[in-house]
């Protein structure tokens, strides 16, 4: 595989980081307890994603995903999702605020088309429409 | 559909770079499953987030991958190699 030879997607940040709100865009296929899995039987992968509150319980917050050890992650899924480090840096004023919605999809799929021109696309939608965020983190497992 | 600023937090940082993201962050030596730290290490993830979103502010070149050192993390760990066809 080589490099990809479409041009970086870079948008410029030009607001006060302390008066932005950001949200967390993980393919570490994080998801609450109470949310419908991933679908980890399919060996195609799972081209689904779930939307996590800001107000979400970490202690809800679990993955699901057979392709990297998520043994750190079950026991605080801030290494993944640092919902509640952005919790504290929000309390020191490093940060705004919390988007309204975060989301969790599971970054393995042999799908990468339909990955690429339909979920990141969709995620993209949920962030840009519903979420206020003025920049996201991405994390990977 | 405007843009919307992103940072990306790797620890495949080779891998990652294939899709040109355009800020990055290494913290380096982290295992997959480890982005920002170990469990229940809150002040190193602080640090890793922070760093992470200064990114935001900082005049990088699109497409680079910045590299960070946090001793504190303790075992360090080899990131996953690209395979040359």
């Amino acid at each position: 595989m080589t490099i990809s030879r479409k041009c970086v997607p870079f948008t410029p940040f030009d607001r006060e980081l302390s008066k932005s709100t950001i949200a967390i865009v993980t393919a570490g296929g994080v998801h609450l307890k109470d949310q419908e899995p991933f679908n980890i039987a399919d060996e195609l992968g799972d081209l689904g994603f779930r939307e996590i509150p800001p107000d979400a319980d970490s202690a809800q917050l679990i993955v699901t995903h057979h392709h990297y050890d998520h043994t750190d992650a079950d026991a605080d899924i801030n290494v993944v999702f640092p919902i509640d480090v952005l919790r504290d840096l929000q309390a020191e004023g490093v940060i705004g605020g919390l988007a309204k919605k975060h989301i969790g999809y599971m970054g393995y799929t042999m799908q990468l088309k339909a990955m690429y021109e339909g979920t990141a696309r969709e995620i993209a939608n949920e962030i840009d429409r519903g979420s206020r965020a003025d920049a996201v983190v991405l994390t990977g497992g | 559909m405007k843009g919307i600023p992103t940072v990306l937090i790797t620890v495949s940082p080779e891998v990652s770079a294939q899709m040109r993201p355009p800020r990055a962050l290494y913290p380096k030596g982290f295992k997959i499953g480890n982005s920002l730290g170990r469990p229940g290490m809150r002040d190193l993830q602080q640090q890793v987030l922070r760093d992470a979103l200064a990114l935001l502010n900082q005049n990088t070149r699109p497409g680079d991958t910045a590299t960070r050192e946090y001793p504190e993390y303790g075992e360090q760990y080899e990131p996953p190699r690209v395979k040359k066809l």
